[in-house]
């Protein structure tokens, strides 16, 4: 309970000192340095093609991660002996022999009727241009099968432990079993690549860095504090101004205009990275209420295009609140599914002609090792962030994943997904991706520190831990557009806050 | 009275207009957070003087209480999960004064409060609010810089936009009163067209430009020029058959005719044909030299169409590949009448076949192929026709034998 009373002597409720104007701007603060290392896990090139099938994908992650999988399911079932039968590697799904308990490595396909279907599509002339919005693909009526697929066949899996697990199409695992005579295949027990090995903290970045930090412990407390804020779903609409104020004043906040003195130099300007994960502008609206707009928009600049099919306040509006944060602060921007990117997993980074205010903090062209001031990076994102591995999506991996099941443990997924060693598992079956052949960049090779994912529903974070001792800090970054909260991750301590605006 | 409130009595009771600390600091040129004093003493001092004559919004940071009815639903959900961390929430917090007292009920701990905007009336919208940083952004003046980063990196600006386009603008407008000759003769297109311009010179000048465009292109410009040629009043029709680039070249020429009518005479030098390989002038060179000495395959070879040896995998024309010396020895005289030699002579000849397996294979084979070496006479006949293109090349081989062994010079003009 604070009334006005009680905090009126907190400095600014009160008449400017006479001597401050002549004084002005003598102690501007100074914002703490950012240490950071893009990674271009996920840049596809500039003339790909797309006349590739996408099976050498399951191909190329199968081949990465089984021997991780079978590595952790020999330890685990070397010795396993089951009616007198001792349970025998298959190199093969179609090796498996009837009745012999055996057990066996391969991709995960979830056969489900409600799963859009490129066969269906084609067979019913239907061509769709845009990713598919089904709600859901798991059915109640349980018609759904999971089956176990590599490059020999496939076999249908069942048994009660399969309920325990997280299953997508598109995981490795590892089962153990026998085939029944129903030719399907009963799983006694089910193992997961889990956690690929992590990076020591400053693996990527110089040095002195690196040495200096194993001097010190892994994390630091003594540090000076560091935070990034992550933020997702600002959503900058043409039509709507339902959260304008609030986004006003987030810029103000991460400008570190807002608020007084104090709270500006212990804490505000101590966000050395604003990320934002995806989906800057707002959804388009089909029927774009031009005429609706508040009077006061309206007066933006007009182009010779024609300005009834196409708005340009969302990028405006975004490419000024960019604008004005980035003189000061650095900016990483992934594009979400609703952002001027390609549509098809992995996006590639929002082009800087977006932003003609923006674009001049964007990478120079001949420093091209160095990311820029503004990074507009792929969706998904890796790099590395004082030190830490930071894993990064604007959500659709997640969203996807989610549709396969009742009721989505979203933290958990995430957390399935890190032990999968996949950050986009469905992809390509429910996920739109590009049809990889070199390479598989979902594959995760090295454990992130930091793990998050924008565009959620509602902020929620955990820290999981691996069989080697990694420690990884998941985060659902929720949408400001909907939640107005913006996240923020101490770079020593690992630990959260959140900041919640509101304005009524 | 200071200034500022001078300032904010003129802006915000005078112009009835809505003021928040950006607002204030970017007009004043005070820190950002002089401004938000500034603010506050104001509206203290306007509501003494007449209470409700200014209206202020508030802007709260701090936390609020954990089972607060409103924020219940926000704040159990960690609790569920033993998992997760307790992750603190602060409210960033923009409330009218009106609401100032309820807000602040809720809240346990408030780190900062202070002014953040004054108006003549109570704000309903906080996005009105929203719209005040337009203002700030079209002013010429900036907020001043609360925070600064001394690692910020900006791209170099390499000139601006303005200027560029002033300057091509510029170069565009000036490209007309250029005189065409300098335009035209990189352009066999305008050529063509002004050809078609004058319709009197038409069918003499026409073969001049048309052998020249460049061989992308050739199809469509030829085309177009041919069609023109014969059909004048179908001209802008068939220009526009051609590729877009050559119809916008196109129309500075038929601004100024006169000019190109003068040019006419000008292109004819350029006829020889620019095309050639290294490889294929070497080659003709090679030949030209061999066949200086041994007359009778001079005139019917340097007629032809140069074309590479390659081995391609169809018959190759049998006059080609005659030319060995060795197999040139090997010649059967038969001489007629008429003082005429002729004869048949060995050569390799290359015969594509399919093999058991369905393979194309190209083998050489020898054959004998009847030659005569008389200027008079009609070409020599093959006598193995193997294939259409031997065929063609008996055909243009009469060309070249009727026209005999001419200049040097005619060498080359044949080959455009």
């Amino acid at each position: 309970m604070v009334k006005l009373e009680d905090i009126a002597d907190l400095g600014l409720l009160q008449a400017p000192l006479k001597a401050d104007p002549t004084t002005k701007a003598a102690t501007a603060l100074e914002r703490v340095p950012s240490n950071y290392k893009s990674l271009d896990t996920f840049a596809l090139p500039k003339d790909r093609q797309y006349q590739q099938q996408f099976a050498d994908i399951y191909f190329l992650r199968l081949t990465k991660i089984k021997p991780a999988v079978e590595q952790i399911a020999y330890e685990a079932w070397e010795d396993t002996v089951l009616g007198g039968d001792n349970a025998k590697k298959v190199e093969r799904v179609l090796d498996v022999r009837q009745g012999e308990l055996c057990w066996v490595a391969g991709t995960v396909y979830m056969d489900m009727p409600l799963k859009p279907s490129i066969l269906e599509d084609v067979s019913k002339d239907r061509w769709i241009s845009a990713p598919t919005s089904v709600d859901h693909y798991y059915s109640e009526d349980g018609r759904d099968q999971i089956m176990l697929e590599d490059d020999s066949g496939r076999i249908r899996l069942v048994g009660e432990p399969l309920k325990n697990y997280f299953l997508v199409t598109g995981c490795i695992i590892a089962v153990m079993g026998t085939e029944n005579a129903n030719g399907e295949f009963e799983v006694i027990d089910l193992k997961f690549a889990d956690l690929p090995p992590q990076p020591p903290r400053w693996a990527l970045s110089d040095k002195d860095k690196k040495t200096k930090s194993e001097d010190l412990s892994m994390i630091d407390i003594s540090a000076p504090s560091k935070r990034i804020a992550i933020v997702s779903g600002l959503g900058f609409s043409g039509s709507s101004t339902a959260y304008s104020a609030e986004l006003k004043v987030l810029k103000e906040y991460l400008a570190a205009q807002a608020l007084d003195a104090k709270t500006q130099s212990s804490e505000q300007s101590k966000i050395s990275r604003l990320i934002i994960a995806g989906n800057s502008i707002a959804e388009a609206t089909s029927s774009d209420p031009h005429s609706n707009n508040p009077s006061t928009k309206t007066h933006t600049k007009k182009y010779g295009y024609d300005a009834s099919s196409y708005n340009p306040l969302p990028s405006q509006l975004l490419d000024s609140f960019l604008s004005e944060l980035l003189p000061s602060l650095p900016i990483t921007l992934l594009p979400g599914p609703n952002d001027p990117a390609n549509s098809s997993y992995p996006q590639q980074p929002i082009h800087s002609a977006m932003f003609p205010e923006s674009r001049y903090y964007g990478p120079t062209p001949s420093l091209p090792d160095e990311p820029g001031w503004l990074d507009a990076t792929t969706n998904p994102f890796e790099s590395e962030i004082e030190g830490w591995r930071v894993l990064g999506t604007s959500g659709q991996n997640l969203d996807d994943i989610c549709k396969y099941m009742d009721n989505p443990d979203r933290l958990g997924l995430m957390e399935a997904m890190c032990r999968w060693r996949c950050s986009a598992p469905t992809a390509p079956d429910t996920l739109w991706s590009y049809p990889f052949q070199d390479d598989e960049p979902f594959v995760m090779k090295e454990c992130p520190h930091l793990y998050f994912v924008g565009s959620q529903p509602k902020f929620d974070s955990k820290v999981i831990e691996g069989p080697d001792g990694q420690m990884v800090r998941l985060i659902l970054v929720p949408k400001f557009s909907e939640t107005r909260e913006v996240v923020l991750v101490d770079t020593e301590t690992m630990e959260l806050s959140v900041v919640r605006l509101s304005a009524e | 009275m200071d200034t500022y409130l001078k300032h904010l009595s003129e802006t915000v009771l005078a112009e009835d207009k809505v003021v928040d600390y950006l607002l204030l600091s970017q007009a004043l040129q005070v820190p950002v957070n002089t401004a938000k004093q500034m603010l506050y003493e104001f509206h203290r001092t306007q509501n003494v003087k007449r209470p409700g004559s200014v209206h202020a919004t508030y802007l709260i940071y701090g936390v609020k209480h954990n089972n607060n009815s409103q924020n219940g639903t926000d704040e159990e959900m960690p609790d569920a999960d033993s998992v997760t961390d307790a992750v603190p929430v602060y409210h960033l917090h923009l409330v009218a004064e009106e609401k100032l007292g309820d807000v602040l009920a809720e809240y346990e701990e408030v780190t900062t409060i202070h002014v953040y905007s004054v108006a003549p009336h109570p704000i309903k919208d906080m996005a009105l609010l929203a719209d005040l940083a337009h203002e700030v952004r079209s002013s010429d003046k900036k907020v001043p810089p609360n925070i600064v980063n001394p690692n910020v990196r900006t791209r170099e600006r390499r000139g601006s936009g303005l200027k560029a386009t002033n300057a091509s603008v510029a170069t565009v407008k000036q490209q007309p009163k250029v005189d065409s000759k300098i335009k035209e003769e990189p352009e066999p297109a305008e050529e063509a067209k002004s050809a078609v311009k004058t319709e009197k010179t038409a069918k003499t000048t026409s073969s001049a430009p048309a052998k020249k465009p460049a061989p992308a292109k050739s199809a469509g410009i030829m085309a177009a020029f041919s069609k023109a040629a014969s059909l004048p009043k179908k001209e802008p029709k068939s220009s526009k058959s051609a590729s877009p680039a050559v119809t916008e070249t196109n129309t500075p020429a038929l601004s100024d005719e006169d000019d190109d009518e003068e040019e006419m005479p000008q292109p004819k030098p350029r006829v020889k044909p620019g095309f050639k390989t290294k490889k294929q002038r070497e080659e003709d060179l090679r030949r030209m030299m061999e066949e200086d000495d041994e007359e009778e395959a001079s005139t019917s070879e340097g007629a032809e169409t140069p074309e590479e040896p390659e081995p391609e995998p169809e018959p190759m024309e049998v006059e080609e590949e005659a030319p060995e010396p060795v197999q040139e020895e090997k010649e059967v005289v038969e001489t007629t009448g008429n003082g005429r030699r002729r004869g048949k002579r060995r050569i390799m000849r290359k015969k594509q076949i399919m093999d058991e397996q369905g393979y194309l294979v190209t083998i050489q084979e020898p054959g004998w192929e009847s030659f005569s070496e008389d200027e008079d006479l009609p070409p020599p006949k093959v006598v193995k026709t193997t294939s259409s293109a031997s065929s063609t090349q008996a055909s243009k081989v009469k060309k070249g034998a009727a026209k005999g062994q001419g200049s040097i010079m005619s060498f080359f003009s044949k080959k455009a």
